[in-house]
């Protein structure tokens, strides 16, 4: 009887101890699962995704005393900005049409902001770095948000209301003072109560900067031969004044996202390339709100999201100086304009991802997209007089098309194979099509081998498109832009290898190559501002991308591009450079932690020479240099933050390439600059 | 141009400098006490009834190592399974054999350094984690990565080893490495 009961409590013991090991084993993939979840949201795994992809995390670029977006985005390999006579600026991606917004998108936490009427987003660039949690950059087509496929790269920016559950972060509010009078001031805070979490972001900011620039493009005939002996030289007003706002809320599968980015900015270089007057203004507003629902059922995860977006051009400026002669009238106190059109989209998107097939994971989803113009007023001081005085010319003579509107629906459907253990494979299309020329079908197909820990090589193919933006497609009676909606979409079709070395958990190299066939790649010129598909251009370059450590108190970033090709124009076979881009572009930062409150940082760009367009006589733009340094105290007591950074400290001569006939000597940027934060964390 | 890239190759790895990273600490400070309980003989190595979780370090690694211990404390307040858990923090300089430990757990260090701390894991008969997936090939145990997915590496030299005995469900879910792989 005793071993009878005996062997019954060995058995019990042993029941008990299986179950616990059960219990232990369940937590334990549950744990490896949330790490897996978050590692793969947070592209900690970068170098298993199939795409081209740098990560940058604010809180070391902070210690660099990189001040905003497009600071942060100028480290990126293959990046080079560009800008244009309003001064609206855009990264350029492996040389990719620095005449074209839009070849990049920018989504902030997954929503994308590029604005219907340039199809850029300048007005995001200068968002505070402090806002700003993580920003993850693709070159190269595509996106990791499904059914965006952009077109030469996808930016995503992760703000702190990206919350996982252990990962908190600290609310804090930021202050920062510097050159041009730059002023700037904001906090980040979340809230967490129950299943409903909530994130706010604020700021303000505003600068005073002009900049000596000119002779303006009045000397190179942008409003006619009459005019040469008008143009000036001066200070450009390159100020701006933003403040931002905001909001997401998350409550069980329910989410909401917003945000109003109230943008204005000086006329910089001038609607009509002649120098505007310190005070005229563009301003880009930009808002959107969205809904979102997401549900998991077993094996299938719905995730539904419906959104409305808001973009306007708002210019109030003088277009042309005094004595201005347009077509025999003379403008005696000189021509002045108001432009607005402020644009509506409205989207709606679902997608579907079933995980029940062992080695496959299956997306497919739409999206459509209703894009409008919902307001619109041309005036201009009076044509037929010349009188200072504006006139509505928005029926009889609109710079706009107040009608403008588009419809666009995409489907996807995509497969991330796991064939192996070693080698996973994505393969999809998108299809697309527009109320005008259609995108059609795009394939795409990455291949990831994971050789080992230490080795991991890719290969991608992919096409996507661009479509026109609404600047190209509806402006008219302009003496610099005139749209046609006859205007097929961009088109590039992208082949890139990637090899990626880890020497250990921190330090790898990544390298690649890349050949990219663009075609249709829509140009105007100052003589010719009707908007054309005019060329194709062959773009192939390498980047290495290389993070490490000299010591274990400091961390080494470098990354190297060398880009090259050429272009044709339609009905002619002549291989023309490539123009207004840098072949060689080197970026790279230090820093140094003395100990945990004390680092010093150092940031070294080299952007290479620029050929023009192959009409343009001028000589090819120079090469620069700039090195810029920040020390960085934190005060773990009382949770406080100061850095004090002195950029291009060498004032090396920043100049962005300007189109032939318009500001001959480019678009100087700035020079040495400083700038002073102070951050607090609660 | 492929002698310029071995070179680099060979410049870049000869950089000694590391870092921790925020998420694979957090990660392996959540997976690893719970794999010591996943040992069929853990009864027999605990101190004081806990399993005392000792965390390896270098000097200048203190504030990675206090994480790590506010981590593992914070997360099983209320122990691992039905043990108690307790998180010691333990200089390389200062480990011997008479340090205290039913686990340790290595974070960077020099060769000998790392080598010191497989073999006292040796002799005391513990498993012995490591931050880095390289350090395996000087003997420490397992290293938790974060690849595609989170992925467990075991030493093949586990086989050898008599005094632990991990949950056979465990075995079939790490991926086994062999010193060569490095």
């Amino acid at each position: 009887m005793k071993n009878k009961y005996g062997l019954l409590l060995l058995s019990l013991f042993f029941t008990c101890i299986s179950l616990q090991a059960e219990d232990i084993s369940s937590s334990l993939f549950s744990d490896m699962k949330q790490f897996d979840t978050v590692a793969a949201q947070t592209k900690q795994n970068e170098h298993y995704q199939p795409y081209i992809i740098s990560v940058f995390e604010t809180k070391e670029l902070e210690k660099l005393g990189v001040s905003n977006l497009k600071e942060a985005l100028m480290l990126v390999p293959g990046v080079d900005m560009a800008t244009d006579n309003f001064n609206v600026q855009t990264p350029i991606f492996r040389g990719s049409n620095p005449s074209a917004y839009g070849q990049s998108k920018l989504l902030v936490d997954g929503v994308v902001v590029n604005d219907l009427f340039f199809d850029a987003y300048t007005q995001y660039l200068f968002m505070p770095i402090e806002m700003i949690k993580r920003i993850e950059v693709i070159r190269g087509p595509g996106s990791q948000v499904e059914g965006i496929n952009a077109y030469a790269g996808s930016i995503n920016v992760v703000t702190y209301a990206e919350n996982f559950k252990g990962f908190a972060s600290n609310d804090k509010a930021v202050l920062k003072y510097g050159s041009y009078d730059y002023k700037m001031g904001g906090f980040v805070k979340s809230f967490h109560i129950q299943n409903l979490k909530a994130h706010i972001d604020m700021y303000y900011q505003k600068d005073d900067k002009k900049i000596a620039s000119g002779p303006d493009g009045l000397s190179q005939g942008s409003l006619g031969t009459d005019n040469v002996g008008l143009s000036r030289s001066g200070e450009v007003p390159l100020w701006f004044e933003e403040y931002g706002l905001g909001l997401s809320m998350e409550y069980k599968g329910l989410s909401f996202k917003g945000r109003i980015q109230q943008h204005k900015q000086g006329s910089a270089y001038g609607i009509n390339l002649a120098l505007p007057q310190e005070r005229d203004r563009i301003k880009l507003p930009s808002y959107y709100a969205q809904l979102g629902y997401a549900k998991k059922l077993h094996d299938l995860h719905i995730d539904i999201k419906a959104g409305i977006k808001y973009d306007a051009f708002d210019s109030k400026a003088k277009l042309g100086p005094d004595n201005l002669n347009l077509r025999g009238i003379i403008f005696l106190n000189g021509a002045y304009g108001e432009h607005y059109a402020k644009q509506r989209t409205l989207y709606q998107s679902t997608y579907l991802q079933y995980n029940g097939f062992e080695k496959h994971h299956i997306t497919l989803g739409y999206i459509l997209r209703q894009e409008k113009t919902i307001a619109m007023t041309s005036k201009l001081s009076d044509l037929a007089t010349g009188n200072v005085a504006l006139v509505d010319y928005t029926d009889t003579l609109p710079f706009f098309d107040k009608d403008a509107g588009r419809n666009i629906y995409t489907f996807w459907v995509e497969d991330e194979y796991d064939v192996n253990e070693k080698i996973s494979l994505l393969y999809g299309v998108n299809y697309e099509r527009t109320s005008y020329k259609d995108a059609g079908l795009e394939p795409r197909v990455s291949l990831v081998y994971r050789r080992d820990f230490k080795n991991i090589f890719k290969a991608i193919y992919s096409n996507s498109h661009r479509n026109p933006s609404w600047q190209e497609m509806f402006t008219k009676n302009n003496n610099a832009r005139v749209g046609t909606t006859s205007l097929q979409p961009e088109r590039v079709t992208s082949y890139e290898l990637a090899y990626i070395r880890n020497f250990s958990n921190s330090v790898y190299l990544q390298s690649n190559v890349f050949y990219l066939r663009n075609s249709d790649q829509i140009y105007n010129s100052a003589t010719d501002p009707l908007y054309k598909n005019t060329a194709k251009t062959d773009i192939y370059g390498v980047e290495f991308e290389y993070k490490g450590h000299i010591s274990s108190k400091d961390v080494l970033y470098a990354n190297y591009t060398y880009l090259n090709g050429g272009y044709k124009l339609e009905g002619n076979n002549t291989n023309y450079n490539l123009p207004n881009v840098a072949h060689h572009l080197f970026k790279g930062y230090y820093i140094y932690d003395f100990d945990s409150a004390v680092s010093l940082g150092s940031t070294l760009k080299y952007v290479g020479s620029k050929k023009r367009m192959s009409m343009d006589p001028r000589s090819d733009l120079k090469a620069y240099m700039t090195l810029d340094t920040a020390l960085n105290y934190k005060n773990s007591r009382y949770g406080y933050t100061l850095n004090a950074s002195v950029k291009n400290i060498f004032n090396a001569d920043v100049r962005y390439p300007s189109p032939q006939n318009t500001y001959i000597d480019d678009f100087k940027q700035e020079g040495r600059t400083f700038l002073v934060t102070f951050k607090k964390s609660f | 141009m492929i002698r310029v890239l071995f070179f680099s190759l060979l410049l870049f790895e000869s950089l000694f400098g590391y870092s921790y990273d925020d998420l694979l600490l957090r990660a392996q400070s959540a997976i690893y006490p719970k794999i010591v309980v996943l040992d069929k003989k853990v009864s027999s190595k605990l101190v004081d009834d806990k399993i005392l979780f000792t965390v390896v370090y270098c000097k200048e690694d203190h504030e990675s190592a206090l994480f790590v211990k506010q981590y593992i404390q914070n997360k099983y307040k209320d122990g691992v399974g039905k043990y108690p858990i307790s998180v010691d923090l333990v200089e390389f300089s200062q480990l011997s054999k008479e340090t205290g430990a039913s686990a340790l757990y290595v974070l960077y260090g020099s060769k000998n350094d790392i080598k010191k701390a497989a073999e006292i894991a040796r002799q005391k008969r513990v498993i012995s984690f490591s931050y880095n997936l390289e350090n395996l090939k000087y003997g420490l145990l397992f290293a938790a990565v974060i690849e595609k997915t989170t992925t467990l590496y075991l030493n093949k030299e586990y086989k050898n080893i008599k005094s632990i005995e991990l949950a056979d469900f465990l075995l079939q879910s790490v991926k086994f490495i062999d010193k060569s792989a490095f």
